[in-house]
């Protein structure tokens, strides 16, 4: 299973523009594994993405919008994607000209390979 | 950290605290010294709590530090359970001066990610403070009672009172 977590983080770390990627326990928001750039502060984005994601999901719940599978969020220097993976969450970092289908498309593809 | 001082730590402790329950999102917070001086606190209602998890933050400060030490894992950073309906941590917030000793308990509305991030912004916080730049933090451990009495009664008046 860690064989399988750090192929799929290695993998989305490889997309170009991508600054890295990490694996989240979506309760605690608490890195399981990472691939990340150096000056991406790792407990920030991990605790933080996970907050997000919880809350987006509790507010996609709400809204009767069901269960959320992306949060995908846009900064003036970069985005910030974040994939449910059953327990654990999927966050990749990413710069403002990195292709964000491609880079959606490998985080899907590794959520699923995960959960 | 005696009496004299502590009005000046308080004091000073009150922002950041104030800061790290706000963005942290947790329901309590506790800062004491290693003696179990209390030298901040949010969210208690009643004084014998706080006197109480006070003590015992000292105690499993200094068995942690004691088992870490035993077990050759160097430092501790901190001890976390995670109940069903209220999490705890307890970590020491390393200072120029020494250790304090955080304790907070937390709820759904937050998580271990997002109060080791601020608690992390904390200790950078609370070491830049200038009352914690130039202190004898040496712990008499026969005064142990008179700080954790002098603590108390300095955060929390009206709950020393009912002791």
């Amino acid at each position: 299973m860690n064989e399988l977590f750090i192929a799929a983080v290695e993998r989305l770390s490889r997309v170009a523009g991508v600054r890295g990627a990490l694996l989240v326990e979506g309760e605690t928001g608490v890195t399981v594994i990472s691939d990340l750039r150096e000056g991406v502060n790792e407990t920030a984005v991990a605790a933080l993405a996970a907050s997000l994601f919880r809350r987006t999901a509790a507010a996609s719940e709400t809204a009767d919008f069901g269960r959320l599978n992306t949060l995908q969020l846009e900064a003036d220097d970069g985005h910030v994607v974040a994939v449910d993976a059953g327990e654990l969450i999927l966050v990749v970092v990413a710069e403002h000209d990195a292709q964000l289908g491609l880079v959606r498309y490998e985080a899907h593809r590794a959520a699923e390979s995960l959960s | 950290m005696r009496g004299a001082e502590l009005p000046q730590l308080v004091d000073a402790l009150r922002g950041p605290i104030q800061v790290f329950v706000r963005e942290s999102r947790v329901r309590i917070a506790l800062l004491v010294s290693g003696a179990g001086q209390v030298l901040a606190q949010h969210g208690f209602a009643r004084g014998y709590h706080v006197m109480n998890v006070a003590s015992l933050a000292a105690a499993t400060h200094a068995s942690s530090h004691a088992l870490a030490g035993l077990a050759g894992a160097g430092r501790w950073e901190h001890l976390y359970h995670g109940g069903r309906e209220r999490q705890l941590f307890l970590a020491p917030l390393r200072t120029p001066v020494g250790e304090l000793i955080l304790v907070v308990i937390f709820d759904a509305d937050s998580s271990l990610g997002i109060v080791r991030l601020f608690y992390e912004n904390l200790e950078k916080e609370v070491s830049a403070l200038p009352a914690f730049q130039d202190r004898n933090a040496k712990t008499d451990h026969g005064s142990f009672e008179r700080d954790l009495e002098a603590g108390l009664e300095y955060t929390s008046p009206e709950a020393a009172s009912e002791d």
